[in-house]
């Protein structure tokens, strides 16, 4: 199984929460559609595209069930013919994080959802509160950047 | 709200396109994609109604390469641009680390331009995020319509860019001005970064 982290204080409690739901695919990102840790991805540009759609379902159906009901949704299911995705916010003191998890005939919504109440447990628990940023580029990253622009486009 | 891991040397950005519509926010994405080598970019993601325009977002992942030994990645959105999208272009903003504001040169349009503007430093307070400082850059499109159609780069400086941003003339279909602006957004969400303001660190 595929397993990249951002933050690495998510690792533990996503690979139980993979292990035990058996889920194929799993993401933590923040609503803003930034990924956090993820198992069942290789490339990192779907991972990137998997979260900002699961940010966007998030959003419209949050702005939908506060429509509807004044609130927004706790957390959204679809079934499909072969997979079904479950999608739900965690709240922690630091911020809202969503969880997207993919599975199959392998495991089922009842388990996915015993074990995201787990996760989400964990996810609260360890997640550190917001630190200040230290300098992270050097002072002549312009050059590398305009590099890398440069060959992304065939200018180089 | 960049995203830097320490452990893995990564940095993720999220660069919106906002504008008025039919500005050509998607154009940029669409000229970008096309230009990008397959093993530097994901799929572009469109929600677009059935005769494309958008409806949610576009979004066009994007591996820069190694910076300062990070491997930086941006993530490219665009708003709808329509003014009943109010919402989804609040939405979209969210956690945004950089802005390109497209506006259309067409005399026209400067109303609407205006009011985009305004729209965007709305909903950029709403994210509770200062407009002043938030890195922004305007590209003026559609520079290679007939000039009596189009207001000059002057004339759109006085209207639009009162912080006297970085501003581009841009034709994306065909795409002078959109390298140009993709990189001095870049320069300037990473200069932020650099110098230690806002990021999650790991």
């Amino acid at each position: 199984m595929t397993f990249a982290v951002v933050e690495n204080w998510v690792e533990p409690p996503l690979r139980r929460f993979v292990d035990d739901a058996r889920v194929l695919i799993a993401l933590v990102l923040h609503p803003s559609g930034q990924v956090l840790a993820q198992s069942g991805f290789t490339r990192a540009v779907d991972v990137m595209s998997a979260c900002a759609l699961a940010a966007a379902i998030h959003a419209s159906a949050g702005e939908l069930g506060k429509m509807l009901e004044g609130r927004a949704f706790g957390g959204l299911h679809h079934a499909g013919r072969e997979r079904q995705i479950f999608l739900a916010p965690v709240l922690t003191p630091r911020s809202t994080f969503l969880v997207l998890a993919v599975f199959d005939r392998e495991s089922s919504l009842g388990l996915v959802q015993l074990y995201f109440n787990e996760l989400s447990s964990g996810i609260a628990a360890a997640a550190p509160l917001p630190v200040e940023q230290a300098p992270v580029l050097a002072n002549d990253f312009e050059r590398e950047l305009n590099r890398n622009l440069a060959a992304l486009f065939g200018r180089a | 709200m960049s995203l830097v891991n320490y452990a893995t040397r990564e940095i993720t950005c999220k660069i919106v396109y906002y504008g008025p519509g039919r500005s050509g926010k998607t154009t940029n994405l669409h000229y970008i994609y096309g230009q990008v080598p397959d093993d530097r970019k994901g799929k572009m993601v469109s929600l677009a109604t059935q005769t494309d325009r958008t409806l949610f977002f576009d979004f066009l992942p994007l591996d820069l390469g190694n910076i300062s030994g990070f491997t930086t990645k941006f993530q490219l959105y665009t708003v709808p641009g329509q003014v009943y999208y109010q919402t989804t272009r609040k939405l979209v903003l969210q956690g945004a680390d950089g802005v390109v504001f497209v506006a259309d040169s067409q005399a026209r349009q400067l109303d609407e331009n205006i009011e985009s503007m305004q729209d965007l430093h709305a909903n950029l307070a709403e994210h509770g995020i200062d407009a002043r400082t938030v890195p922004l850059v305007i590209q003026y499109n559609k520079q290679d319509l007939p000039r009596e159609l189009i207001l000059s780069v002057d004339e759109l400086d006085d209207a639009l860019n009162f912080r006297g941003v970085p501003a581009f003339p841009a034709d994306a279909l065909h795409g002078p001005g959109v390298f140009e602006t993709l990189r001095s957004v870049s320069e300037l969400v990473l200069k932020r970064l650099s110098a230690g303001a806002t990021a999650g660190a790991r």
